[in-house]
């Protein structure tokens, strides 16, 4: 560990990308069971580590242990990652104990609605999750530690508690600790945020193995890191009671908190044993106290808690006031619901705060709070689902004066897609009262730049490498600031003598804490589902949704639903405890209920566009249509090794399309191939790449095809031969071949090759036709990626190092092929690439360069065409100007029916083929299929209307002389190429049945 | 779907698939009958026209693929009342059995000209190469092409000097 290997000065503020060059790269290796219980941290226990099989990797290699931490350190993050998956550690199972309660949100009510004698009895817990998220963006962590120094780049939103975490893990000061953003510059010192996120775990993981390796190491931020967010689970909860009197009142009020911070340290102190905390829980209980947290209201029986450890991490006041806001308001939202009572009145009857109570009047006027609990009469689409919700806050000043702390009340509008589960701020009214003074125009800049800043985590985020357009904004983000407007009210100040140090910090907590409960309230009046933790993702509304609709389809009158309809919402709830936890929530074989189709006008026009270009990428419409059908109707037939196979409806008609099926039902078809009856479909419909597709673009994708026009069709009858015509087998199928991990983007490679990566791996699913498929019709992987293979009779070429064109391939020619359908230096595209390129033509610019970034990174081909190659290729093209003895038949054939196009005559020819024959890709290949495709169905380019369509010749020609022809071809325009063999036997094959070379039209 | 054609100078609005072949459309829609229907295959260049002066074989030529640029058949090749060069040369050389080829013929030899105004006897034979003409008429046919150079270069020097 020399202080010489470390990072200095000015290398400091360059920011991670110059930083890169200089680490070494860290990946981790997690126990296979890790989890914080709620009090204590447990995993299983590290046995030892058997690094001989990594001795075999060329490359220096580092194996990091300490304690339950394992991680690897090498020269590259490739090297690494394959080390660590190589590396043999044996775990000793630890006894797992029991939950102590229910982790999720949706946790059911200890009592049943029973009132006992005069009072009713409510009683519920509220959590907060240890990470609310695993981070913002994939990003790059890179850590440096010396004797004396430790400094970290990336992300954090909790840096006091990140320095804690590196302090105890290091034996260093604090004030020896410097943190940096991404960009090298100092990262602010204030907490920010709704709670720490993992971009803390991987900057202790990444000074573990720093420390270890005496030098910079950086580890990848990805999705990865959700792991660590569902291991540590539910980092505070809160428990809430009352007993409510028949007159509406809150006689009692019981509040405890289980720990007054409620912040877990980074999975990698905990593992390493280094985290000092709850080693025993009697030496942690001896110093724990209980201490009062504050209320903004007035009970006439009440009993505030909070458990605070001596030792406790870093004070978060400002997520604290978050914490305490949630369980409060969401609990008497919920009181206020079961008792009958306008949620706004119930808090207005316990508040004797003269200001506080000005302040809720008039944000409750300003907001028609009570219009919207007039029977409603709007024309929401029946899956668009619109609540709204009230939270108020208070929180004392720096000295601990409520009096003259901030006041501050919410009001939020909401729409729930039903569907997806996305939830819109829609509106969002508040009011701050703050003392004197109130700059209501900054007030109202910071709450756009932070509540938005923080729904977006709340609510759910996109990663970056599925942005449609080029690449700089995403379609379907809503322009925020147009669609909310928020309006501060500051009413005038109470009192004049308010001391003057009411500082940004309090400021920021208050006008922050409501935001969390008002969003929940409001999902509650939208949807009746009870969210008692935190993040309110689409995917956990639509899987909350999703369970209750099984319980019951419908939603619950506004606000005063019978008391029948409590119990129902109460055991929906209960469900969806399931559904809240569990990875994998919805039926996994069975069926999915059948839905009425969604309607048109419940997506936005920006989703349904999405969807059309998700649908252009994916080239939905190529299989799903046959010769002059109504498109994407479903019924062209597809001969495969193991029978025929014809494509489905996806129109959605509700009796033979898709009509009746529910996201849920779409998305499993799309990511593990299970149609939405449960049964299995065949990998014909390349599920295994579509797996890779981002929630938003499959959203968008469904969006776009329920908005289309249904088209009733009859069914066909696959005709697969046995065993392959048993659908259930397809289960042990995919258990072997099919990996259904969403894409993740290789942190070592740019913006444009992980978006060409995710276009042609996902929904471009280059490799179902251009990866070669094993005997079980499994696409192989590692080397025969992209190595070529057969399909429907042509010959996809390799998209590797295998290619075999004359003049090789460039970024500029594919991009010209795959935009333009021709590379003058290649040839056009035609057979079943022909309705490719069409259906890239609706792409963006920016996605159709990516993929031939992508494509000729995987043929390690050079970015543009050298000069050394239009040299090379006139050469190519003088030397075929003659024709090759012993070929005349050919010949003869080739002057008669091709050269009038494909020979220069010096007559300037428009119809002319525009690419030299000894240029073409398909001659120079090591099987003639494609030259007989050709010759026998013509070339029709119709994507490129300059170009001229070459005429079939199968009605026309013999197999004798097309196989004359296509051995003279080779002879003359490949000369160096071996001869073909067996041409007649594959022209043979080919013509029986006629394989036509148009996917989609006539 | 409408298609925007300039055929002759005069713009032509069809709906029309766009994959119909140019010579259907300028034959059956627009009743052009210079251009005539031979292999249907591209070989034998009875059913030539010129595409922004240059030849072009229309059996084989989706009509969309004319879209935006300048179709002059047979029937527009005169200009003010006047045969074209090429035209003139054919009838001089009385270069007609049957006729079928001669669309072919004379568009092919108007484009090889708009390239190269001297073409040598060689270069004549190897431009009508691809041009079938099934009745034997080679020799007369290789005379008009011969003629039309001489005609076509009279008629550009008159036209340089006006």
């Amino acid at each position: 560990m020399s202080e010489g290997s470390m990072l200095h000065g000015q290398q400091k503020q360059a920011g991670i990308p110059a930083l890169l060059a200089q680490a070494r790269f860290g990946v981790v290796v997690r126990p296979p069971y890790y989890r914080w219980n709620g009090e204590r941290f447990e995993s299983d226990r590290l046995v030892g580590v058997d690094s001989s099989r990594i001795a075999s990797l060329s490359g220096s290699i580092e194996v990091v242990v300490e304690g339950d931490f394992v991680g690897v350190v090498a020269d590259s993050l490739a090297l690494a990652t394959d080390a660590a998956k190589q590396l043999k550690v044996e775990w000793q199972a630890v006894h797992q104990t029991p939950e102590k309660a229910p982790e999720s949100d949706q946790a059911p009510s200890d009592s049943p609605l029973v009132p006992s004698q005069s009072y009713m009895h409510s009683n519920h817990a509220y959590g907060w999750p240890s990470r609310m998220r695993w981070g913002s963006h994939p990003s790059w962590v890179i850590a440096d530690c010396g004797d004396q120094q430790l400094s970290v780049w990336g992300q954090t939103v909790t840096p006091a508690a990140l320095k804690q975490d590196l302090s105890r893990l290091n034996a260093l000061d604090i004030s020896q600790i410097e943190l940096y953003r991404v960009d090298g510059k100092h990262a602010s010192s204030q907490a920010s945020g709704l709670g720490r996120h993992c971009g803390d775990d991987a900057a202790v993981d990444a000074a573990l193995m720093s420390r270890a390796v005496g030098g910079p190491v950086a580890v990848w931020l990805d999705a990865r890191y959700a792991k660590d967010v569902q291991a540590l689970g539910q980092a505070q909860r809160i428990s809430l009671n009352a007993d409510i009197a028949s007159s509406g009142e809150i006689a009692r009020y019981h509040y405890q908190q289980a720990n007054l911070t409620g912040e877990v340290a980074a999975v990698g102190l905990l593992l390493s044993g280094r985290a000092a905390i709850t080693t025993s829980s009697a030496e942690a209980t001896a110093g724990e106290q209980d201490t009062t947290p504050f209320s903004p209201y007035v009970f006439r029986d009440q009993y505030l808690a909070a458990r605070s450890q001596p030792d406790s991490l870093s004070t978060n006041s400002t997520l604290m006031g978050i914490q305490q806001t949630f369980a409060r308001e969401s609990f008497l939202d919920e009181v206020a619901r079961e008792s009958d009572q306008d949620p706004v009145a119930l808090r207005l009857r316990h508040l004797e705060d003269a200001r506080g109570i000005e302040l809720i009047e008039s944000v409750a006027k300003r907001a028609e709070w009570q219009r919207a609990f007039n029977p409603s009469v709007n024309s929401l689409p029946q899956d668009l689902l619109r609540g709204r919700g009230f939270a108020y806050s208070q929180l004392p000043d720096r000295n601990q004066r409520v009096e003259s702390g901030v006041r501050s009340a919410w009001i939020a509008d909401v729409e729930v897609n039903r569907v997806t589960g996305d939830v819109q701020l829609t509106r969002l009214v508040v009011g701050q009262d703050a003392g004197p003074d109130v700059d209501t125009d900054r007030l109202q800049q910071t709450l756009q730049a932070r509540v938005l800043g923080e729904a977006r985590p709340l609510l759910g985020q996109a990663p970056s490498f599925d942005e449609w357009g080029d690449g700089s904004r995403a379609l379907t983000e809503r322009e925020y600031s147009a669609v909310l407007p928020t309006t501060a009210s500051a009413p005038s100040p109470v009192d004049k003598g308010i001391n003057e140090t009411v500082g940004e910090d309090v400021l920021t907590g208050a006008e922050l804490s409501p935001g969390v409960a008002v969003i929940a309230n409001a999902l509650f009046d939208a949807t009746g589902l009870r969210f008692r933790q935190p993040p309110f993702t689409a995917k956990r509304v639509r899987q909350a949704l999703e369970a209750s609709s099984t319980e019951e389809a419908g939603r619950p009158s506004k606000l005063k639903p019978p008391r029948s309809m409590n119990r129902r919402w109460l055991a929906a709830a209960a469900f969806t405890t399931i559904a809240g936890t569990a990875a994998v929530a919805w039926p996994w074989k069975g069926a999915i209920a059948p839905i009425s189709r969604p309607a048109a006008n419940l997506y936005s026009a920006e989703t349904i566009e999405r969807g059309r270009l998700v649908a252009a990428a994916g080239d939905c419409a190529a299989c799903h249509t046959t010769e002059g059908g109504v498109t994407n109707a479903g019924g062209r037939g597809f001969e495969t090794p193991f029978g025929t196979l014809y494509s489905t409806n996806i129109t959605p008609d509700e009796a033979t399309g898709i009509g009746q099926w529910s996201y849920a039902a779409f998305e499993r078809a799309m990511r593990h191939g299970i149609s939405r009856d449960g049964s299995h479909l065949y990998p014909a419909f390349p599920y295994t790449a579509f797996a890779k597709t981002s929630d938003a673009d499959l959203q968008a994708l469904y969006a776009y095809l329920m908005a289309q026009p249904p088209e009733s069709t009859e069914k066909n009858a696959n005709a697969l031969t046995f065993p392959f015509s048993v659908r259930s087998l397809m289960a042990g199928w995919n258990t072997l071949y099919h990996d259904a991990t969403p894409f993740q983007p290789d942190p070592m490679q740019s913006e444009l090759y992980n978006r060409g990566a995710y276009l042609a791996e996902g929904l471009g699913h280059c490799s179902a036709c251009h990866s070669p498929r094993n005997a079980m019709g499994a696409e192989k992987i590692g080397e025969a990626y992209f190595a070529g293979a057969f399909v429907d009779g042509w010959e996809a070429p390799p998209l590797n190092t295998l290619s075999r064109a004359p003049i090789p391939w460039s970024e500029t020619s594919l991009y010209d092929y795959l935009r333009y359908g021709e590379s003058a230096l290649h040839g056009v595209a035609s057979g079943p690439m022909a309705p490719v390129v069409a259906g890239l033509a609706e792409l963006p610019e920016y996605d159709v360069r990516a993929i031939a970034h992508y494509v000729a990174a995987q043929m390690q081909a050079p970015t543009g065409n050298s000069d050394a190659a239009v040299v090379e290729a006139e050469q190519r093209v003088t030397s075929a100007a003659v024709s090759s003895p012993g070929t005349e038949a050919g010949e003869r054939l080739f002057e008669g029916a091709c050269a009038a196009c494909h020979v220069d005559s010096g007559v300037p020819t428009f119809s002319r083929a525009s690419t030299n024959l000894a240029l073409n890709t398909n001659l120079h290949s090591d099987h003639p299929d494609n030259v007989i495709q050709s010759i026998l169905g013509g070339v029709h380019a119709e994507h490129v209307p300059g170009i001229g369509s070459m005429p079939g010749f199968a009605d026309s020609f013999s197999n004798t002389q097309v196989a004359d022809l296509a051995t003279y071809l080779r002879a003359r325009f490949a000369s160096e190429k071996a001869p073909w063999q067996q041409v007649k036997q594959r022209i043979a094959d080919l013509r029986q049945p006629h394989h036509n070379n148009t996917h989609s039209t006539p | 779907m409408t298609l925007k054609l300039t055929i002759n100078g005069q713009e032509h609005e069809l709906a029309v698939p766009p994959q119909t072949p140019l010579l259907n459309v300028l034959r059956n829609d627009l009743a052009l009958n210079g251009p005539k229907y031979g292999c249907g295959l591209g070989e034998c260049g009875a059913c030539s026209v010129l595409i922004d002066g240059m030849a072009a074989r229309t059996c084989v030529l989706p009509v969309s693929a004319a879209v935006g640029h300048e179709v002059t058949t047979l029937d527009g090749l005169s200009q003010g009342g006047e045969l074209d060069p090429v035209q003139q040369a054919f009838i001089d050389a009385q270069a007609a059995q049957c006729g079928y080829c001669l669309n072919g013929m004379i568009i092919t030899v108007r484009a090889l000209l708009n390239h190269n105004t001297q073409p040598s006897a060689q270069q004549i034979r190897t431009a009508l190469e691809h041009n079938l003409c099934r009745c034997g008429t080679h020799v007369e046919i290789l005379h008009a092409a011969e003629r039309a150079v001489v005609i076509n270069a009279a008629a550009l020097q008159e036209a340089s000097h006006e």
